[in-house]
């Protein structure tokens, strides 16, 4: 009779088990919160050039104004809006009746996420007429 | 109170019920952070307007909470990741001192870079 090895097994289980969303939602969710946790301490550590003076400041916000910093928070804000978006759920499933309808509520978030995170993203390259990010990717590369 | 029992007093329940907080807290201070910091990217990357920002008592307060419940919310999350396995209880008590010491120590750097103005 045909066994399955314990690598097959568990890769089936795995395999199995996260077909469903709401395993989906929790496994991003950590995920993300992660790397979430992982930024802030890197933010704070950035912002202690505040301590520094204006020059020092201005000098390392100006590295985050390349077009390829600004893609990277573009990316990060996907991860906030993810984590957020899913925490609302969660807290609808904990506190409401969101239990009944956690597929549907995950549906909605990514929904409204798509939509957030591109309008975020026109935000950031081509909402300031000041910070012409599209010409600076274009120039980089003449 | 031996360490081999470290983490596993209670029921948890209070860490999930302040995560729900904080959590709830953070979806709206988060909102006004991405606005105030990218509807006009001046506004989040000159030290001048930051500057103007920090004159308002009230402005550094809400910072101050800002990265404390982060740190918090965040800490207590991979703690709450952590406890989902099963790891050597000297482990344990390891990863939970460098969790409230990595807490402690970029509260206090976060509180400063706010606190300087």
């Amino acid at each position: 009779m045909y066994q399955k090895s314990p690598t097959q097994e568990w890769t089936s289980n795995v395999v199995r088990y996260k077909k469903f969303s709401g395993s989906w939602a929790w496994l991003l969710h950590r995920i993300t919160g992660l790397g979430l946790t992982a930024y802030i301490l890197v933010h704070i550590n950035t912002l202690a050039s505040l301590q520094e003076g204006p020059e020092a400041f201005n000098a390392k916000m100006q590295v985050f104004m390349q077009p390829h910093w600004i893609f990277a928070a573009w990316i990060l804000f996907g991860l906030v809006l993810y984590h957020t978006l899913n925490g609302i759920r969660i807290v609808i499933i904990d506190f409401g009746k969101g239990a009944k309808y956690h597929k549907q509520l995950l549906y909605g978030a990514v929904a409204i996420g798509l939509i957030v995170f591109l309008w975020m993203g026109y935000i950031m390259f081509f909402g300031h007429a000041e910070y012409d990010f599209l010409s600076m990717i274009v120039t980089s590369y003449n | 109170m031996s360490y081999k029992y470290i983490g596993s007093r209670g029921s948890g329940s209070m860490s999930w019920f302040l995560q729900r907080i904080s959590g709830i807290v953070l979806v709206f201070v988060m909102v006004g952070h991405f606005i105030l910091m990218h509807y006009n990217p001046e506004m989040g990357h000159s030290f001048n307007r930051v500057f103007e920002r920090m004159q308002n008592p009230y402005y550094q307060m809400l910072q101050i909470a800002f990265v404390v419940l982060a740190l918090y919310h965040g800490l207590q999350g991979v703690w709450n990741i952590y406890r989902d396995f099963k790891f050597p209880s000297w482990l344990n008590m390891a990863v939970l001192a460098i969790l409230i010491v990595v807490g402690v120590g970029f509260g206090a750097l976060g509180i400063a870079n706010i606190l300087h103005f």
